[in-house]
């Protein structure tokens, strides 16, 4: 079992960044939209997934969840690169993808409405963040599980 | 005097940052539809005014570029307003943090520009061009000013 290379913060960050990508696949945003023809009216919407949403959302939390993965792979395959800037990296981008997607509840264009994908996406994000502050702070101590 | 307290690095890091978020306050996609005249019956014209619409980053329906811009914008110019004030304060992470957010500010911009462009019948506007010429910028300086931590310039 190659777990035990990996520390908690990697592993948390690894999870939720699993989590996150299977997450993106939900429905995030409901675009509604009604019509009246000859005084019958018809009210419709379309679900939108993370990916479907014309959003650079998509991309940045694609790198996000690529960049937090990267850590745990590279233990479980027995790399030993060193990257002292990967937890920085993880905390700051993970943080500002936490902002990103709580600004997305309020500011979210007119006739769109949020679903439960992006309430979940919130969570495994910051969770990440977690997960990389945590590896900061086990760099700091050397501690390795 | 401001720029004895900057390295090179963080000074273009800080002029980068300025750009885009001067660039945010540009037209980043609008379109424009209309104008000339039409013909009618009778051989007459009739003018037919033009319709424009454009957005800056701010205005972009649902997008998370202006957060984002205003995030990138203050981590980067943070060294710069740290030396205005005369504070005394310093973050170890900031050149580390400045790259990184420049970088992905970059590859933001660009998804903007192609695979992740609002709308249909949109046309791109000078203002996402430029916030991509000082994401670059930005990156640039935030990578020059982890260089001249290292080699102890500062």
């Amino acid at each position: 079992m190659q777990a035990n290379r990996l520390s908690q913060g990697q592993l948390i960050a690894a999870i939720a960044a699993i989590a996150l990508f299977i997450i993106s696949f939900l429905p995030w945003f409901s675009i509604g939209g009604g019509i009246t023809v000859g005084g019958i009216s018809a009210v419709g919407s379309v679900n939108r997934s993370m990916w479907e949403y014309e959003n650079p959302l998509d991309i940045y939390l694609l790198i996000v969840i690529l960049l937090a993965l990267a850590p745990a792979a590279l233990a479980l395959l027995g790399g030993g690169a060193d990257a002292p800037l990967a937890p920085v990296a993880i905390t700051l981008l993970a943080g500002v993808g936490t902002l990103l997607i709580f600004y997305q509840l309020f500011d979210h264009g007119s006739g769109v409405s949020i679903k439960i994908g992006l309430i979940l996406g919130l969570i495994a994000c910051g969770a990440i963040t977690v997960g990389g502050w945590l590896q900061m702070q086990e760099d700091v101590r050397g501690e390795r599980y | 005097m401001v720029g004895g307290r900057l390295s090179q690095g963080q000074v273009i890091a800080a002029v980068g940052a300025a750009v885009v978020l001067v660039a945010s306050f540009l037209d980043w996609a609008g379109a424009s539809a209309g104008g000339g005249s039409v013909g009618v019956p009778g051989g007459a014209s009739v003018a037919v005014p033009s319709v424009s619409l454009s957005y800056d980053a701010w205005e972009a329906p649902g997008s998370v570029l202006d957060v984002y811009i205003l995030v990138a914008g203050v981590v980067a110019l943070l060294p710069a307003l740290l030396a205005v004030t005369d504070a005394s304060e310093e973050f170890s992470f900031v050149s580390a943090a400045t790259l990184i957010l420049g970088v992905v500010g970059v590859l933001l911009v660009a998804a903007f520009l192609t695979v992740d462009f609002p709308g249909h019948g949109l046309e791109r506007k000078v203002g996402a061009y430029v916030g991509l010429a000082g994401f670059i910028v930005m990156a640039i300086g935030g990578f020059r000013a982890m260089q001249e931590e290292v080699a102890g310039e500062i």
